[in-house]
């Protein structure tokens, strides 16, 4: 069996015969490993969880959704053949799996981290600030989009594996602002956190009306993969720009809109209360 | 002005309009090589003359039947998992979105590599998916055999069936474009895309 480490268009028929992808299961277990790590409370271990079930729960459910977006079926079929498929890897690695595995990690445990300031503390002050955040996820996912890098990296499996981390680091450093509080940011309460979402989201969104007013497919990629579904390869690729466009769309709304309502329903401080301190 | 200078100008516009003229009525096919994105044949392959049988079962004489037009010629067949479907569904597709004053000097022609399995209805189903304008030609094996050898085109090789009985079809990836002038100047490998023939069957449409 000619085994893959990592799925890379390859140019040859799908079928529906399993193969193994190690790379994808390797990458998995380490994120499975630094999330069980990252998501264990602080302390001797008889420190309660601060995070609730449920979002340990989301976390795992992250991981799940980082092993099936890489592994076979989904992994070959969005880096070879689907552009629809390879829409959904972007919106489930960039989008979707961080702010779930970064709601999951111990909030006690970042911020000893963060207290220490050694080297993974600056890295991560660095990368995360709101606005650095921004500009590389949008560089990152506007480059990763372009049609010619995307026909180069995805024939080969370093390439396909750069495109795949480089849209999970950016989509964990753009959403590491938003989830997590550490290090603390006065400045980047809820409506700062809505503005940002929103204007980072902006250039996907044009990225997905460009895939689905494009007179021909733009992707050469998907356009000479042997055909798997009864949709050429433009109707493929209209798909692709919508499922950008109302799920991608649909779910950057909707963070946006339960920030709004927490902060709609966090206690206000009065200014009775202002000048009673003062 | 100095009358040297101005049968100087003179010059200049007669040879600019003379210029725009060939620009807007049609390219010569020497010159025109450059522009296409398909790879460039030299020399030029003649259209070449024979006769097959099409998906009703009459004779279909190639040279006749597209003499003068923009013809695509591909030799595949009918359960080629990649090459064959990639180019027909590319050309299809353009062909959909080009102007009639183009479509309707075009002509697109399919001779199948594997007559055994390829019977007539099949040929003329599997072209209909793409499009109903489509030519399915079907011959001996050494009638094909033939005609790639004249269209310089390596002739396809039979892999050995496999227990099943299914076996593929080693053949030319390449589309050939004869233009009017009944000579092909250009090939289309496979990984041509629908960009590259949106571009360049306006111009072998134009070629005289």
């Amino acid at each position: 069996m000619n085994v893959q480490w990592w799925c890379s268009a390859r140019g040859i028929p799908w079928k529906w015969h399993w193969q193994p992808y190690p790379g994808v299961w390797i990458a998995v277990l380490a994120l499975a490993a630094a999330y069980a790590r990252w998501a264990k409370p602080v302390g001797d271990g008889t420190r309660q969880h601060e995070v609730s079930t449920a979002r340990r729960i989301g976390g795992w459910a992250g991981i799940a959704l980082v092993w099936m977006t890489l592994d076979w079926p989904g992994g070959p079929l969005g880096t070879g053949y689907l552009a629809s498929v390879h829409a959904a890897q972007f919106l489930v690695l960039a989008m979707l799996a961080p702010p779930l595995l970064l709601r999951g990690v111990d909030p006690a445990r970042v911020r000893a981290m963060i207290d220490r300031n050694g080297a993974a503390a600056r890295i991560i002050r660095l990368t995360t600030k709101p606005l650095l955040a921004m500009l590389a996820f949008t560089i990152v996912m506007l480059v990763t989009h372009a049609p010619d890098v995307v026909d180069v990296l995805m024939r080969s499996q370093l390439g396909a594996f750069a495109l795949d981390l480089a849209w999970f680091v950016s989509g964990l450093a753009f959403w590491w602002p938003v989830v997590i509080d550490a290090p603390v940011r006065e400045h980047f309460g809820p409506p700062m956190r809505m503005l940002y979402l929103f204007a980072g989201t902006q250039a996907h969104l044009y990225l997905a009306m460009w895939l689905l007013l494009a007179d021909l497919p733009v992707y050469g990629i998907f356009e000479l993969a042997p055909r798997i579904t009864s949709l050429s390869a433009l109707e493929d690729q209209q798909v692709a720009g919508g499922l950008l466009l109302t799920l991608g769309g649909t779910y950057v709304l909707a963070v946006i809109s339960v920030v709004f309502f927490r902060w709609f329903a966090e206690p206000q401080t009065e200014p009775s209360d202002f000048r009673n301190v003062t | 002005m100095s009358s040297p200078v101005r049968s100087s100008l003179v010059a200049a516009l007669v040879v600019a309009s003379a210029l725009l003229s060939l620009a807007g009525c049609g390219i010569s096919a020497e010159s025109g090589g450059s522009a296409y994105r398909g790879a460039k044949l030299a020399p030029a392959i003649p259209r070449p003359s024979f006769t097959l049988t099409d998906t009703h079962g009459q004779p279909f004489d190639f040279r006749a039947k597209t003499d003068s037009t923009v013809t695509l010629l591909f030799f595949g067949y009918l359960n080629c998992p990649d090459v064959c479907p990639v180019h027909m569904t590319n050309i299809a597709a353009v062909m959909r979105n080009l102007p009639f004053e183009v479509t309707r000097r075009v002509r697109v022609v399919f001779v199948t590599t594997d007559p055994a399995r390829d019977t007539p209805d099949k040929l003329q189903a599997w072209l209909s998916n793409f499009d109903p304008s489509f030519i399915g030609l079907r011959g001996t094996l050494e009638q094909v055999k033939d005609i790639e050898k004249s269209v310089h085109v390596a002739p396809a090789v039979a892999d050995a069936p496999d227990s099943s009985g299914n076996y593929q079809v080693g053949h030319a990836a390449q589309v050939i474009a004869f233009t009017p002038d009944d000579s092909a100047h250009v090939v289309y490998p496979f990984g041509t895309r629908q960009a590259d023939w949106m571009h360049d069957l306006p111009l072998l449409a134009r070629v005289k």
